[in-house]
């Protein structure tokens, strides 16, 4: 991977969040009466000014990156590369189950999960590692803070 | 005004409550930075959903606390490990790990500690002078001086934020427009909810600041291949001789903790810049025998006083105009904000009490800091031989956990997670994130006093130039970004005719 291509996709983001930006203004705001009108009225304005100040930017980003004809290389390890794609998946797949399963259902095999994306391989250790560290932390959230964990379908609450 | 105010901060000091999480606060935020990778900012952002829940004096104390602890913290791993927990200790290591290479590892520590301590205390002194004058002072400010002083802020933190100065305004530009996710306050209209009533007030800044540092650093940390290194490190004991040790170089402590207040105070500019410039000012001050870079006392003085003080200069803007002066001091200004208090001049003309507690959990996490980073020094050095193995799922859990408590909402965890991946993106292509923090809390102050000003001025945008204050600030903000193009162009230039030749 090159600078050019990072460049290019944080270009695309931008890219996709102006448009976004005029979208709203010229549906959503419009249809609701705030896109026109005095400093009070017109809400759109403003985003629409900082919407354009980014677009500006980007582009003179562009031509400085792309007008000096330079490439920096960017070297990723690639088993660095896959653990941080795994760690992003077993994540998702965490917080996409969490609400459905439950925080207790769910934690300490996301901790183990993660243990072994980073090499780890003593499983017995690892299994009582992820178990005291997802009760720790929901005993001192749940008993000290009183924030109630998700319980999942099964409403799996641990009156600590 | 100034005595009533703290004799009234001690009312709502003095409580155990208070006083107990202000300590934990100083053994958190000295463990987080000590551990590489993480640092205050990281600190704050975990633990601001837990103290959100609690009493404001309290919850302040919390979150100071661990700016203060974490901002001393990196000299641990500088010293002994050569790795500094946090940018703010990357000087220290100039002298910090050749006295742990002559057998002084202890007495570095016991002195990173003592100046801290002694360097917040100062910058302390500062904050509670200058910060209710400077707010009387700004009492005077109508909307055109906030939107300028605004922009100033933005402007300052997108200049010094490092890398490319367009990046960082993108950045910070960025971050004006999520604030402008939600309902807005003039026409009630809604911007950018796309029909979504999770939407209605916007996304919750904790969700997005954790997703942007904690989990891009998560997903940065995995990359490394130290994953299940154990550093092999001895176990050290500083003592509180050091703050006699200490207290010799009180010139240089009192020169560096200026300093640092100074850098402090301007917005952008950080414990960083002040830590190195004290440094280079001490050592060109120094005596030839003193053998600066050799493990010279006087540097690690000057480096840890300088980036503690900063801590207190920071909280001067933060507190009396309500312009962070970078992104920890951000996230406390955040915390107030959720916490129902508008700082500024009228936070100290309605919450006098209130200051005075701030003032008074400053001064105690400095106090703190000194008797348990003394105290607690070998437990952090037994911290530094956790895996990162460990560590890393420690966070996430604290990372979802916190994100949850906030309002008990799924959604959270999404914007926190879609955040990460936006980081992930900025970290790679080098956009510094620091600026869209800044750009989310500059944002409503931003816009509402821009539109309260417009609606007031009979001559459109000329009602900046009418004001004094207002036309100076104008003028700082023309002179800081012309100046901040003006050397970007001219190292670019000599980047360019080093290459050809």
């Amino acid at each position: 991977m090159t600078s050019r291509t990072l460049t290019l996709m944080v270009t695309v983001f931008f890219a996709i969040i102006v448009a976004i930006v005029f979208q709203q203004i010229h549906t959503s705001m419009q249809e609701q009466g705030i896109a026109s009108g005095g400093p009070y009225d017109n809400a759109a304005a403003y985003p629409r000014a900082v919407a354009l100040a980014i677009a500006l930017l980007v582009i003179v980003q562009i031509l400085i990156e792309f007008g000096t004809g330079q490439r920096e290389r960017i070297v990723v390890d690639p088993h660095g590369f896959k653990r941080a794609v795994g760690l992003l998946a077993v994540f998702a797949i965490y917080l996409g189950c969490l609400g459905w399963l439950g925080y207790h259902l769910t934690t300490t095999p996301m901790v183990f999960a993660i243990m072994i994306i980073c090499g780890a391989r003593q499983f017995g250790k690892m299994l009582l590692a992820a178990l005291i560290m997802s009760f720790g932390f929901a005993f001192i959230f749940e008993k000290f803070l009183n924030v109630v964990l998700p319980g999942g379908v099964l409403s799996l609450n641990i009156p600590w | 005004m100034l005595f009533e105010s703290l004799l009234a901060g001690f009312q709502l000091f003095l409580t155990p409550l208070a006083i107990g999480l202000t300590f934990i606060g100083i053994l958190i935020g000295l463990l987080v930075g000590a551990m590489p990778g993480l640092g205050p900012l990281m600190g704050i952002i975990l633990l601001l959903p837990v103290a959100i829940g609690l009493p404001p004096v309290a919850a302040m104390g919390f979150l100071i606390a661990i700016f203060v602890g974490g901002s001393c913290g990196g000299s641990i791993s500088a010293i002994l490990l050569r790795i500094p927990g946090t940018p703010l200790a990357a000087a220290t290591l100039f002298d910090g790990y050749p006295m742990a290479q002559k057998g002084r590892a202890a007495d570095a520590i016991g002195i990173a500690i003592s100046a801290s301590a002694i360097g917040g205390l100062i910058g302390g002194v500062v904050l509670i002078v200058a910060s209710p004058l400077l707010a009387r002072f700004a009492s005077g400010f109508a909307p055109p001086e906030y939107a300028m002083l605004a922009v100033t802020g933005l402007f300052a933190i997108a200049i010094i934020s490092g890398g490319s100065l367009i990046k960082g305004l993108v950045s910070g530009c960025f971050g004006l427009l999520l604030a402008t996710i939600g309902t807005d306050e003039f026409s009630t209209g809604y911007r950018f909810t796309f029909g979504s009533h999770h939407m209605l007030n916007g996304f919750h800044i904790v969700a997005v600041v954790v997703g942007l540092f904690a989990i891009s650093e998560m997903v940065h940390q995995i990359v490394g291949d130290d994953l299940l290194k154990k550093p092999d490190i001895k176990v050290e004991r500083p003592g509180f001789g050091s703050l006699l040790t200490t207290m010799r170089h009180w010139v240089n402590l009192l020169r560096s903790s200026g300093i640092g207040v100074f850098f402090g105070a301007l917005p952008g500019a950080g414990g960083v810049i002040s830590s190195f410039s004290a440094y280079a000012i001490a050592k060109a001050a120094a005596k030839p025998d003193e053998r600066y870079g050799e493990g010279a006392e006087g540097g690690v003085v000057a480096t840890e006083s300088a980036n503690n003080a900063t801590v207190g200069g920071t909280l001067v803007p933060t507190l009396a105009l309500g312009i962070p002066g970078d992104a920890s001091s951000a996230m406390l200004l955040g915390a107030l904000l959720i916490l129902g208090f508008v700082p500024g001049p009228i936070l100290f003309e309605q919450e006098p009490q209130f200051v005075g507690g701030i003032f008074l959990v400053y001064m105690a996490s400095n106090v703190f800091l000194l008797i348990a980073g003394i105290l607690a020094t070998p437990f952090f050095v037994y911290v530094l031989r956790i895996p990162k193995f460990y560590l890393i799922p420690i966070i996430l859990i604290l990372c979802s956990i916190g994100t949850f408590a906030l309002q008990a909402s799924v959604f959270d965890l999404m914007v926190m997670f879609g955040f990460g991946l936006v980081g992930i993106l900025f970290r790679a292509a080098n956009y510094p994130l620091a600026p869209i923090v800044i750009g989310i809390i500059l944002g409503p102050i931003l816009e509402n006093n821009l539109r309260r000003a417009l609606l007031i001025s009979r001559e459109g945008y000329w009602i900046f130039l009418d004001r004094p204050v207002s036309a100076t600030l104008v003028c700082v903000n023309v002179l800081l970004l012309t100046g901040a193009l003006y050397f970007a162009f001219r190292n670019r230039k000599r980047l360019f005719s080093r290459q050809e030749s």
